[in-house]
């Protein structure tokens, strides 16, 4: 009895370990050497404390991305408007969620009109593109050479959550400034 | 065509280079204390200095002239020469430096495994190693550069000519105005004994200055080509 349990337990648990190693190793791998693969939630974009969509704005307002992300052509950072800026549309009753279809809208820009109360505080928007500290990114020449934003962030205006579409990792960067003639000096970007 | 030649010399070729006006500097530490705030260098503690490992990417080496009482006080700014044939860089054994086209002697930090070998070779001890962490106080979060990086412990690290500003200068495409990009130590200089340039402007001030009669190099003798001239009257009577 026993000793056909174990028989019959040996190969199941050996099974189980080599399938849960496979995995791990086949996803740290594949993160190591892309985007981690879209499991777990991985493949989701975080979640933002305003449920801001960028479907509504872009695709179906018409916004350009610069609209909003004001200082994307001449500076290092694009910059997540304040909140003020959100109100240039949004403020005097003129675009309160009313029309919207889905519901939430006028719930979502209630949040945003309670951030503007005492003390008037930032949104705290969670971060979807992170480059390591040694990475000194600029926004500005990509935008001055006519690289869309969707080459690297993909077609922002059907996401309705913001999700990282690229990796990023450094051989990302310099196939693509090896394929458009940028410079591959070390010190254009690690300084 | 002479402008184009001029103007396409200065965007395309840049050669960064400093001239130190040693009759100029009073020794005051301001190019220190600036460089110290721009480049995110990690607070030195007393203890730091008395066991030879503090950071400092442009130092004044301070020495004297004669015996009491007809004693002089001398200053020398010492920063990274940025040789052009510099004994750093073939003792990296990963290349986390080199030279690249504009002159620079560049450090890549996320390169760097921290094996010391171009620290020994500098004779100017001009680079310096993370011995710790950085840690600033609290209050002080907020004063870090975003656009230098902070570095970790166990890299070396020297002056950069602070190449984030030049990257911001240089970044649309158009030359640089002579004079209107200067590193933090001689924005700070309160006798501008520190000159920034690119010496492929024959017009820039730092390309006059480099062949002024008083010009010397330190440790010129090694072959090292620094970047970096001093300027000296010599004192006869001292």
């Amino acid at each position: 009895m026993n000793s056909r349990l174990i028989k019959i337990a040996v190969p199941v648990v050996g099974a189980s370990v080599l399938l849960v190693v496979a995995f791990v190793g086949w996803f740290v791998l594949s993160a190591w050497w892309s985007n981690p693969p879209p499991v777990l939630g991985f493949g989701e974009g975080p979640e933002q404390p305003i449920a801001f969509p960028h479907t509504v704005h872009v695709s179906d307002a018409g916004l350009d991305c610069q609209f909003c992300h004001r200082t994307v052509s001449t500076d290092e950072a694009a910059t997540i408007p304040a909140v003020a800026q959100c109100l240039f549309c949004h403020g005097f009753d003129k675009i309160d969620g009313r029309l919207s279809t889905s519901g939430t809208a006028q719930e979502e820009l209630a949040k945003l009109i309670a951030d503007l109360g005492e003390p008037q505080e930032p949104i705290n928007w969670n971060r979807v593109y992170r480059l390591p500290d040694h990475v000194q990114f600029v926004h500005a020449p990509h935008i001055q050479q006519g690289i869309s934003c969707s080459t690297c962030h993909g077609e922002i205006g059907t996401m309705q959550v913001v999700k990282q579409v690229r990796n990023l990792k450094m051989r990302d960067c310099v196939d693509c400034h090896r394929d458009n003639g940028a410079p591959t000096d070390c010190s254009i970007c690690h300084y | 065509m002479a402008t184009q030649t001029k103007a396409s010399a200065q965007r395309d070729n840049p050669k960064w280079e400093m001239v130190v006006d040693l009759d100029r500097c009073t020794g005051c530490q301001a190019c220190v204390i600036a460089c110290q705030a721009e480049n995110n260098i990690p607070i030195n503690e007393e203890s730091a200095f008395h066991e030879h490992r503090a950071i400092q990417w442009i130092r004044i080496e301070r020495y004297w002239e004669g015996e009491f009482p007809d004693v002089k006080a001398r200053f020398l700014p010492l920063l990274c020469q940025q040789c052009d044939n510099a004994p750093c860089e073939p003792v990296c054994p990963v290349f986390a430096t080199y030279h690249n086209n504009e002159g620079l002697n560049v450090q890549v930090y996320n390169r760097c495994v921290g094996t010391r070998y171009c620290g020994n070779n500098c004779p100017y001890h001009a680079r310096l190693f993370n011995y710790w962490e950085p840690v600033w106080p609290e209050d002080l979060r907020n004063q870090l550069n975003p656009d230098v990086t902070v570095r970790t412990r166990g890299v070396m690290e020297k002056c950069t000519f602070c190449i984030q500003r030049i990257r911001r200068a240089t970044r649309g495409g158009e030359p640089v105005e002579d004079g209107t990009l200067q590193p933090a130590c001689a924005q700070a200089c309160p006798t501008s004994a520190l000159v920034f340039g690119n010496s492929n402007d024959p017009d820039a001030k730092v390309s006059r200055l480099k062949t002024d009669e008083r010009h010397f190099r330190v440790m010129e003798h090694l072959g090292t080509d620094p970047s970096v001239t001093y300027l000296k009257q010599v004192d006869v009577d001292g």
